[in-house]
């Protein structure tokens, strides 16, 4: 219950930084970093998806509403509900396995947990900037958007994985 | 009724298990279906782009869906070129013994030299078409590589005006039809020759309507219009009129014109070059200067 509680104010917190800060920031046009996905990327592995799905909709939809997003929050932050175990298993091998005691987020290295925090926010900012743009127009400008947007949200959520695998998984 | 009994236990227990199986990817098509749906639909930028997506992956599937029925109908296409050469070979043969009889010692010339001799064809093929929108337009497989141009001339096989190009890619060409609020061209009743103006006013698919035409034309229902254009030859026909009506002022009629060609029914086509186009536009333009 406590560490359920944690969670929902770092979602919160994550949430709030990214309508106020994060979206307010104009570095350049291709430098649009992104952390709202780590409400979806950190959540308990061993929930079932169903819930992780109704949760990653919500978290779409109050994104959506509070930016205007009209649906693109939402469409693209769903299927990292679906595809979350499976990157997980892609990029450190491991898996929920019967008779675990322990979380299994809790069980990865920072490193492990980077990677897979890493590939899954590459997938979602492709799939944002592609569909945002809905054009292969200017290939070169999208690719780099996705690329340094994705390096620059992977390095805001450092610290936010950090605080996260000390105040919460370990509670 | 005790042997399907179990029987239908059994299939409802298994879509049972299997709706249990897929509920949840069921659940992701939904959400995301309908998230996709309101964001193309959200703003016109969105809806603009997506359109122009869809059209260009619509655009290939229904020229290979056309390339396939094109193939299936050709014994059908076959038949009725026959009969239209059949026809042409009568036409010509009737036309050759009246120039004989006219000029007995050079029955050739006049043929070669007649008024639409400057007139040359390019059969083409409909890719695409609407005629559902106020702007309707037809795509043709020939484009400025077979020599097709704007502002040409577009006929059925049997010489029912259709429409005229509006623009040309190497391979392609789009058909400003009948049935396009901006169209407008000249039209010419057989019976008397008093010309009118001809336009669709998007009422019906099937009709056009044809102003200012003089009192003294004396319209009737029944009355054919043929098209009046530097682009077409004399005998395009463009309909018949349905109906007649005297404008206001009492100065003019208005003719609701029946049309010639099924514009929703198009398949193969005729693009007509006038050979002396270019000479006619330099001539109008140096007297627009």
């Amino acid at each position: 219950m406590l560490k359920n509680l944690s969670y929902l104010w770092m979602s919160l917190a994550i949430l709030v930084v990214q309508i106020f800060l994060l979206d307010e920031l104009s570095i350049a046009m291709w430098l649009r970093p992104m952390i709202f996905p780590l409400i979806v990327i950190l959540l308990q592995m061993e929930w079932r998806t169903i819930w992780v799905l109704l949760i990653s909709t919500l978290v779409g939809l109050a994104m959506d509403l509070a930016l205007g997003g009209a649906g693109l929050y939402t469409a693209t932050i769903v299927p990292l509900a679906m595809l979350r175990r499976w990157m997980l298993f892609l990029t450190t091998r491991r898996s929920i396995e019967q008779g675990d005691q322990t979380s299994l987020l809790s069980r990865l290295s920072h490193g492990q947990l980077m990677g897979y925090t890493a590939t899954m926010l590459a997938i979602h900012h492709t799939l944002f900037f592609l569909l945002e743009s809905m054009s292969f127009a200017h290939p070169l400008h999208l690719v780099a958007t996705i690329v340094f947007s994705t390096l620059l949200s992977a390095a805001i959520a450092w610290p936010i994985i950090r605080i996260f695998t000390l105040k919460i998984v370990v509670k | 009724m005790r042997v399907w009994q179990p029987l239908s236990d059994k299939i409802m227990h298994r879509l049972i298990e299997f709706i249990k199986r897929i509920y949840i990817v069921m659940l992701f098509v939904l959400i995301e279906g309908a998230a996709l749906w309101y964001y193309a639909t959200a703003t016109p930028y969105n809806e603009s782009k997506i359109l122009a997506r869809t059209t260009a992956v619509g655009g290939a599937v229904s020229s290979t869906v056309n390339d396939v029925r094109n193939f299936m109908s050709l014994p059908e296409e076959n038949s009725k070129l026959t009969k239209r050469v059949a026809y042409l070979e009568e036409e010509l043969e009737r036309r050759d013994i009246a120039l004989a009889e006219l000029m007995p010692g050079d029955v050739d010339a006049p043929i070669i030299d007649s008024i639409d001799s400057k007139f040359c064809y390019h059969p083409v093929r409909v890719v695409s078409m609407t005629t559902n929108r106020n702007r309707n337009y037809i795509v043709v497989d020939r484009g400025t590589e077979a020599g097709i141009r704007e502002n040409m001339g577009v006929i059925t096989p049997n010489k029912e005006l259709v429409g005229k190009v509006v623009s040309c890619s190497e391979n392609y060409a789009v058909v400003m039809p009948l049935l396009n609020t901006l169209f407008k061209i000249g039209g010419r009743l057989v019976a008397n020759g008093y010309v009118c103006s001809v336009y669709w006013e998007a009422t019906s698919r099937y009709r056009v309507t044809g102003v200012e035409l003089s009192l003294y034309a004396k319209p009737e229902q029944g009355m054919v219009i043929n098209a009046e254009s530097e682009q077409l030859p004399t005998d395009v026909v463009i309909g018949t009129i349905e109906s007649t009506t005297i404008n206001a002022s009492q100065t003019a009629y208005s003719v609701d014109v029946e049309l010639a060609a099924d514009m929703q029914c198009l398949s193969n086509l005729l693009i007509v070059e006038n050979r002396d186009q270019s000479e006619l536009e330099t001539l109008l333009n140096s007297v627009e200067k």
